[in-house]
């Protein structure tokens, strides 16, 4: 049964959704909202699964001494937001807002922005003309850079109009391909799945 | 010669990391604003700013913010620009959020924006809606379907009159850094909305095959694309809608000078030095 109910849940899954498209009427609407509300309820289920394994995970570390400090800082700060979530909720001009705004958006931020130093540190170290092909590469990117910057225009004409063309039509055609590759191993998996023929899901 | 060759094969990465970061942070410093360098428009986000433009007054426009605090700097002036131009244009803005981290983000910037005083006539209800969130694949569950948006959100307003389902939005603007509005464009087959998408610079590329089919109407990528719209939200209105995005793209031409800069310099080192190994 561990294995038929998964593979009856995908078939009828994969009827209600597929039929969707061809008839319309409340029982299809009802089982949009009953799948999307579901959605929601495994999201939730989720996030307390990672409360829980992190939670777990650093009371090892701080019992263990193992970099002790700043797992207590990690695990005070989550049941922080908890509480001050569940106190004051999470709208606009409440605690738990300021704490977002003013301590998290600026982390992410941060951290995704040390791209670019690393970006900067790799392309000096690695992109290299080392083969036409990379040659090739080298040049196409570096007009590209030049044509998404207002100076790019200033110091030649012509350089956003041969970077538009490098994006409109090799790296266009390429990116199709992808597309292309990619929407036809997710109809192939769709069959597989709905057919019961692929089973990695079911840890097979 | 061949001490600098050398020096320069074996340049200390926080050199490369204090020139990138010095050309990042002097321009946006005070007193160098002369660096800011105009941009001129390019067709695809004209294409967003004529769509809106030709919208009449109580007309619906459908933001889907799907984007976290990682891509505020590219994203968040984008967003801004788009709603001050929706308000200008007095059209009704339905904003929900398919990212759990960029509900808070977004309220903030809405809220910040209805407090000026040029927009402070708008009415959450009646000209825009926060329509919480929707998790990514649960939304276009929900908006894929006939019943009517007041119903499934909840949610009450004057805004919903009219607007029941996907049928009834004139555009749509969806704003990530992933190709998860590919999902969008595939729904406009059933409801016949107008789509158009505002994304980070390197998911641009990603997208051109949907512009160049007509299945996306306008494409806003990176900075640059908020830099244009603010440009031409202000020349329009001939006021001073310039924000972050026009400051930043003189921090991302220096920025990407000191890169270009960089693969020139190991460039000419790699061949010395294959030229001195013979």
């Amino acid at each position: 049964m561990k294995k038929e109910i998964p593979i009856l849940l995908g078939i009828i899954t994969g009827i209600l959704w597929y039929g969707e498209f061809f008839i319309a009427g409340m029982f299809q609407e009802n089982q949009k909202l009953f799948f999307a509300n579901g959605l929601k309820i495994a999201g939730v289920v989720g996030v307390a699964v990672g409360v829980y394994s992190v939670a777990r995970q650093n009371y090892y570390k701080i019992k263990y001494n193992n970099e002790r400090y700043y797992a207590i800082l990690r695990v005070a700060m989550i049941f922080l937001m908890i509480f001050l979530g569940v106190i004051s909720g999470t709208s606009s001009g409440t605690p738990f807002s300021s704490m977002f705004m003013n301590v998290y958006v600026p982390f992410q931020a941060t951290v995704f922005s040390l791209l670019a130093f690393y970006i900067a540190s790799a392309a000096y170290r690695s992109f290299k003309a080392k083969s036409v092909e990379s040659g090739v590469l080298l040049v196409a990117s570096i007009i590209v850079m030049l044509s998404k910057i207002p100076l790019g225009g200033e110091i030649w004409s012509q350089i956003p109009v041969i970077g538009e063309w490098i994006m409109d039509s090799p790296s266009s055609a390429g990116r199709r391909a992808i597309i292309f590759g990619g929407y036809l191993g997710s109809i192939t998996m769709m069959i597989r799945i709905f057919f019961g023929l692929e089973r990695s899901h079911l840890s097979e | 010669m061949k001490k600098i060759l050398e020096k320069l094969k074996k340049i200390d990465r926080r050199i490369i990391y204090l020139l990138v970061f010095l050309s990042i942070i002097i321009p946006l410093l005070p007193g160098f604003d002369f660096l800011i360098f105009p941009v001129s428009p390019t067709k695809e986000t004209k294409q967003i700013f004529d769509e809106i433009e030709g919208l009449n007054e109580g007309d619906a426009v459908f933001i889907d913010w799907a984007f976290d605090p990682s891509s505020k700097a590219e994203l968040l002036p984008m967003f801004e620009a788009f709603f001050k131009h929706c308000l200008k244009k007095k059209v009704k803005v339905f904003i929900y959020y398919a990212s759990i981290n960029g509900i808070n983000l977004g309220k903030e910037s809405v809220k910040n924006i209805t407090a000026m005083e040029e927009f402070n006539w708008a009415r959450e209800g009646i000209h825009y809606i926060n329509m919480e969130y929707v998790p990514i694949a649960a939304d276009i569950r929900i908006f894929n379907m006939d019943v009517d948006f007041k119903g499934t959100y909840k949610k009450e307003g004057k805004i919903f009159e009219g607007v029941e389902t996907l049928r009834d939005i004139k555009y749509m603007i969806g704003l990530s850094g992933s190709a998860y509005h590919f999902t969008h464009v595939d729904m406009q087959i059933r409801f016949n909305y107008k789509f158009g998408i505002a994304v980070t610079g390197v998911m641009g590329p990603d997208f051109v095959p949907y512009l160049q089919t007509g299945q996306i109407t306008g494409m806003a990528n990176g900075l640059r694309g908020a830099a244009e719209y603010e440009r031409l939200v202000s020349d329009k209105y001939e006021r001073n809608y310039y924000g972050s995005a026009t400051k930043g793209m003189s921090s991302l031409t220096f920025s990407h000078l000191v890169i270009f800069g960089f693969v020139i310099v190991g460039n000419i080192v790699y061949y010395m030095d294959k030229r001195k190994r013979g």
